[in-house]
């Protein structure tokens, strides 16, 4: 593969929000949608009425939801216009936020967790 | 005790407070809704949330709203699930909902009588999972 200046253009982008430059395509060959470093994201297309979208907001991750099969998706809000959106996590995603987001609801629970005796 | 002769100026008045009518404890069944997930009948009115929408016994919802809370300007009604949880910065929990039907997601705040069991039950999905969550472990 050629290191040109037009190739890096046409296969990386550069994150929005911590600057990094990542491969459009992830190490198992899907498309990306957020940085793997942050994980932040930008709200590029309508999910309500479907097609592009105008907004251009950061969209930051808020949650890992967990499909039948037992893959991750990563769940983002758009910081400008709150819209959520729903992606699979990629395999060279940064481990350390995403562990933190799941375990980050336990840390501060909502009520007492001994309350409820055995899971 | 409600009296018997009522001057109707107070009748009107009642009727466009709608808000006070969903609180009072006089239990209108027109009010209530059948659970979509578990076919429990729900009491709209809930403990530190001014509206309810969403199940508290197995936390599913239905898709009434497009893109505001509360619009309630979706044709869509199918079922809501709750998928996921996050904190806000303030601390408190968020339930993440997603359509069967159409996969719109929302977020809503918990209510003080949901489930406890099943809010604690959907925060940990993601490392009950013990491959996936000791793979990610292991790669830190
Ligand atoms: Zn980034
Ligand atoms: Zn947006
Ligand atoms: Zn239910
Ligand atoms: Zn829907």
């Amino acid at each position: 593969m050629s290191n040109t200046a037009n190739t890096l253009k046409i296969h990386t982008f550069t994150c929005a929000w911590c600057g990094l430059t990542a491969t459009k395509t992830a190490s198992d060959g899907s498309l990306r949608n957020h940085c793997p470093s942050c994980l932040h994201s930008q709200h590029v297309s309508d999910h309500v009425e479907g097609g592009p979208s105008e907004c251009d907001g950061r969209m930051s991750p808020i949650a890992i939801a967990v499909l039948r099969t037992g893959d991750w998706m990563l769940i983002h809000r758009c910081v400008r216009c709150d819209e959520l959106t729903s992606n699979p996590v990629c395999a060279d995603d940064n481990q350390l936020i995403l562990m933190r987001m799941a375990v980050r609801p336990l840390a501060q629970p909502p009520f007492p967790l001994e309350a409820l005796g055995s899971l | 005790m409600p009296r018997r002769t009522r001057p109707r100026g107070h009748d009107d008045r009642r009727s466009q407070r709608r808000k006070d009518v969903l609180h009072e404890a006089s239990g209108h069944r027109a009010n209530d809704f059948r659970c979509a997930g578990c076919r429990l009948d729900v009491s709209l009115h809930a403990p530190g949330t001014a509206h309810r929408n969403h199940c508290p016994q197995c936390l599913a919802s239905l898709h009434v709203d497009r893109r505001i809370p509360g619009d309630r300007a979706s044709e869509c009604r199918g079922r809501m699930e709750a998928v996921a949880v996050f904190t806000r910065p303030d601390g408190e929990w968020m339930i993440v909902h997603q359509c069967l039907s159409c996969g719109e997601l929302s977020s809503n705040r918990i209510a003080g009588d949901d489930n406890a069991l099943a809010l604690v039950r959907l925060a940990l999905r993601p490392l009950h999972d013990t491959d996936r969550a000791s793979r990610t472990l292991i790669n830190l």
